[in-house]
């Protein structure tokens, strides 16, 4: 039952005091491919996260805590809102779709990888080694769900790992850690108490994109089938000084 | 109906395969598609295509040579190149490329070696300082047909590796719908033969003499391949519009509602048929025309693929905007990489100047006296 921010900090206790011990020695980076028990996680789980989307209320806070918690530099984006006006015969409401990477069960960013610097650990959180990484930039071709980018200060392929540091060390991500409306909800998926294998199992979430067969382990609760894929409408309002918007009726 | 979706915050993802891509598959691409039209006039040894051949060697070798810099230069750490060796990775189809493109080259230069050793025997026979360097690079030998023979098919067995790398290592991109099409490696290989033989008529007027006889061959042929880059497209598009393949469907839909993409098509079509036309019906004297337009097609599509393709959004609405910057990761990547081919060309026709044509000689040995003659009387 790690719904709570405190039941998931007692019960990932044991394990911290090993990831501690493990954290001290240095990354196996300079062979690449090469494991450790740090680098490979624990079989035991399989870490996952429901969004409530009825729960988002768009404040950017995850966007935010993740930037400051993974030094995310400017302009880039491991976890973002996406926020969108609706209007239905006539009325105007707000819907927010928080984006990050889905971690999949078969995640079409490794296989293209050509050096091996990113992979799945047993856990289930796809990692990239950026000591091994040549910045290709072929796994952020093959995601389906733009969540990879190239970071310009270390030039390697650059995602969500679920704050992997942080669940090691029996932490939340640092996302879920500072949601205000408790939308993002985070857990052992091998655990059949946890909260997001109930709601998994009770509350028949949806994933993105489901069509491309990856099979995400970020589910989502009260996902409009609109939102499921490329959205169909009227790109970001903002736009560079020198082209103005061409469609005013939103104004 | 009042019903519609703006979206109000999303991040926009820049294209992460940088013009540096566009480059590096247009110069394999051309490369591949010089070493295939030399293999007539060279590995089969079939005088009437040995010119046209030649000029599609010097294709071959200048592009063969620039595109892996291009190509290292995309990575965003290219210092850490040598990450590919010391793995085995059989599922990443860039991978395979990594073995594919120096085997390639390898092949590509011993086999452009073979081809011109009669020319380095021939160098080393003028009374000049050199010779002793051009008689040292012809170890001492000539024309050798079976030599040429073995390494222009090693040499074929390497291109049609990296025309099928290149090919599937984007089409199995299952994100992108518009490059997850089986059309797309043809496409790539039949646009890169329109390429090659583009500049091998640009390179018959500026680097080789002019050859008429080349320039309708390359003509005609270049109206062949062009004839089936348009079947090809056709064949693409009707599978899209008419809902026939849900992957074409989805590829075509999810630019069919962009303008500036529909003029990219109006644009596509008019850069194939134009050339098409001329070299049909006018296959003498237009080959600088046609040359630059399939040149330019070539790139056209790959640009198109690559930057166009990556500015469709994966989720989010609409697209995303692209403005070529200045610096490497742009234009001065563009501009680099066409200087380093024409630096590879200069310094390849220095050392082998094309050799003077013996069939028009005759023809104008007399006509030069007469000139004289003429004016005295």
């Amino acid at each position: 039952m790690d719904r709570s921010r405190r039941n998931f900090c007692l019960g990932a206790g044991a394990t911290t005091i090993g990831a501690v011990t493990v954290a001290a020695m240095p990354a196996a980076a300079a062979a690449p491919g090469a494991a450790s028990p740090r680098r490979d996680g624990d079989p035991a789980h399989r870490w996952a996260m429901v969004v409530d989307v009825g729960k988002c209320v768009g404040c950017q806070a995850c966007t935010v805590a993740c930037i400051m918690e993974n030094d995310v530099p400017e302009n880039s984006f491991r976890t973002i809102v996406s926020t969108y006006e609706v209007t239905e015969q006539g009325k105007a409401g707000s819907y927010m779709l928080p984006r990050l990477c889905n971690h999949c069960e078969d995640p079409p960013c490794i296989p293209v990888c050509p050096t091996g610097a990113t992979f799945q650990r047993r856990d289930g959180i796809v990692v990239v080694d950026n000591t091994v990484c040549v910045g290709c930039a072929y796994c952020v071709q093959a995601c389906p769900y733009d969540a990879r980018f190239i970071n310009h200060e270390t030039q390697t392929a650059d995602k969500c790992t679920f704050c992997v540091h942080r669940v090691e060390a029996g932490l939340l991500p640092a996302c879920v850690e500072t949601c205000v409306g408790g939308a993002r909800i985070f857990g052992d998926l091998n655990d059949p108490h946890s909260a997001v294998a109930t709601l998994v199992r009770e509350e028949n979430p949806k994933v993105l994109k489901p069509e491309q067969g990856t099979q995400p382990r970020v589910f989502y609760l009260g996902l409009d089938p609109r939102f499921q894929g490329k959205v169909d409408g009227t790109p970001t309002l903002w736009r560079p000084t020198s082209q103005p918007h061409s469609q005013k009726e939103h104004a | 109906m009042d019903n519609h979706i703006v979206e109000v915050i999303n991040v926009t993802r820049e294209v992460a395969w940088l013009p540096w891509a566009v480059q590096y598959f247009f110069l394999i691409g051309l490369s591949v598609g010089g070493l295939l039209l030399s293999l007539p006039g060279y590995a089969f040894a079939r005088a009437d295509w040995r010119a046209l051949g030649r000029i599609a060697l010097l294709v071959a070798l200048t592009c063969g040579l620039a595109a892996p810099v291009a190509l290292l230069s995309d990575l965003h750490q290219p210092g850490r190149f040598w990450h590919f060796y010391v793995v085995l990775r059989p599922t990443s189809w860039m991978w395979w490329g990594s073995i594919f493109i120096p085997l390639y080259v390898t092949v590509l230069l011993v086999y452009g070696w073979a081809c011109f050793r009669e020319e380095l025997q021939a160098h080393g026979r003028v009374d000049s300082r050199l010779a002793a360097l051009y008689r040292l690079a012809s170890l001492g030998g000539g024309r050798n047909d079976a030599l040429i023979r073995a390494a222009g098919l090693f040499a074929l067995a390497g291109a049609l590796l990296v025309a099928l790398y290149t090919g599937a290592e984007v089409a199995v991109v299952k994100a992108r719908p518009l490059w997850h099409t089986p059309f797309l490696p043809v496409q790539f290989l039949l646009t890169a033969l329109a390429g090659a033989a583009g500049l091998v008529l640009l390179l018959n007027r500026f680097a080789a003499g002019n050859d008429r006889a080349v320039e309708v061959r390359a003509n005609r042929l270049l109206a062949g391949v062009l004839g089936g880059v348009m079947l090809v497209g056709a064949l693409w598009l009707a599978l899209g519009l008419f809902g026939l393949d849900a992957t074409h469907a989805e590829a075509l839909g999810s630019v069919a509602g962009s303008e500036a993409w529909r003029v990219t098509a109006v644009w596509a079509v008019a850069a194939t048929a134009l050339p098409f036309a001329i070299a049909v019906a006018k296959p003498a004297g237009t080959g600088l025309l046609t040359g630059l337009i399939a040149l330019h097609g070539a790139w056209m599509f790959r640009w198109t693929v690559f930057i166009g393709g990556q500015t469709v959004p994966k989720t989010g609405a609409g697209f995303y905007d692209y403005a070529l910057p200045a610096g490497p990761e742009g234009l001065l990547g563009i501009v680099g990489t066409a200087g380093l081919w024409l630096f590879l060309l200069i310094a390849l026709t220095a050392i082998l100047p094309s050799p003077r044509r013996p069939a028009p000689a005759p023809a104008r040995a007399p006509r030069a006296p007469a000139g004289p003659v003429a004016a005295a009387e």
